[in-house]
């Protein structure tokens, strides 16, 4: 691609070979994190002509999942505090029924520890990856928006007061149809066009799709609490 | 993170601050900073600049780095010419 008339968009051609191109490479430096998996998904409509076909049975997305968020240790700590003092309380009296005991615990710890799932998924509409995100107790009860602001880093929350409708809104999940959490993407081809055209051998060599999503995750990832490692961003293969 | 110093945190890094789209260009565009501040502190030194509350700062390679990431190490992976030449642009990522 000519990196001058790019205008931050991609197919969902273009988007496949960036997944696993990206996918790929979190294995090789990430390794210490869970790994992205592509989750192919089948036609949501029946298709009608053959051209559609072939498009949609390229559809599917990106998917990290059970994953914690450095902020979500917080929580952690609070809870094991008020343990301390409910186990030194149990512990004067003499005699206590075991089921009371084990429903007390459960209460007090279990619903703190919460984990996230990732989804990076195509927009048809807007040609860029989205990130939809899903935060839930280890019970499976979903968290609200506001007690995911609180696993959010600093930054976020303060856009997210700014910003109410245009950064993380709630919607349907285009394959899971269940309301997820998504970063709104209006804005996303033109800071990617920006990532682009400020690298002089990218403006030279053209776009490397396969550097899409890790450029895409350095700033998306940055709203959530994602790292990057720099051995990612070190390297990009010119595949022209 | 490590309580050791080690010489080469202590070193100052020449950051080289350039404009892209419609961005105002500074009248001085390179200045030092401690290798061992975050690169928050870049993104803070540039708002107050140019009076901005959201601006869109990346380095060279095509991405945005981590307010968290210290300039040493941005310095270490993508510096070249004895500096790090961050680009920053008016536009907002969200809203």
């Amino acid at each position: 691609m000519d990196a001058l008339s790019w205008d931050g968009t991609l197919t969902s051609r273009d988007f496949l070979v960036s997944a696993r191109a990206f996918a790929e490479k979190w294995k090789e430096f990430n390794s210490a994190f869970p790994p992205w998996t592509w989750v192919p998904c089948p036609p949501k409509q029946p298709p009608c002509h053959l051209p559609q076909l072939q498009q949609q049975q390229q559809q599917g997305y990106l998917s990290l999942e059970k994953t914690c968020l450095p902020g979500s240790s917080k929580k952690g700590h609070v809870a094991s505090q008020e343990d301390v003092d409910e186990i030194s309380l149990t512990e004067g009296e003499e005699e206590l029924e075991p089921v009371d005991n084990a429903t007390l615990v459960e209460t007090n710890n279990s619903p703190q520890v919460c984990y996230y799932d990732f989804h990076i998924v195509y927009s048809d509409s807007y040609r860029v990856p989205v990130l939809y995100f899903h935060g839930y107790y280890i019970d499976g009860h979903p968290l609200a928006l506001d007690e995911i602001e609180k696993d959010l880093p600093a930054c976020s929350a303060k856009v997210l007061l700014e910003s109410k409708w245009t950064f993380i809104t709630q919607e349907e999940h285009p394959y899971l149809n269940r309301p997820w959490y998504k970063l709104h993407p209006c804005g996303t081809s033109e800071w990617m066009k920006l990532l682009f055209l400020g690298d002089d051998s990218l403006a030279k060599n053209g776009v490397a799709v396969e550097q899409y999503l890790v450029s895409w995750l350095s700033v998306v990832g940055q709203v959530v609490g994602i790292r990057i490692p720099f051995e990612m961003l070190n390297n990009p293969k010119s595949c022209n | 993170m490590s309580t050791v110093e080690s010489p080469s945190a202590v070193r100052k890094v020449v950051v080289h601050l350039r404009a892209t789209g419609d961005a105002p260009i500074l009248k001085q565009a390179k200045f030092k900073i401690l290798g061992t501040d975050k690169f928050a502190k870049v993104i803070e030194f540039l708002r107050r600049q140019l009076h901005r509350d959201t601006l869109f700062v990346y380095v060279n390679s095509a991405f945005s780095p981590n307010p968290d990431e210290l300039v040493i190490d941005l310095y270490n992976n993508f510096g070249f010419d004895g500096k790090l030449v961050v680009n920053y642009a008016c536009s907002m990522a969200w809203g």
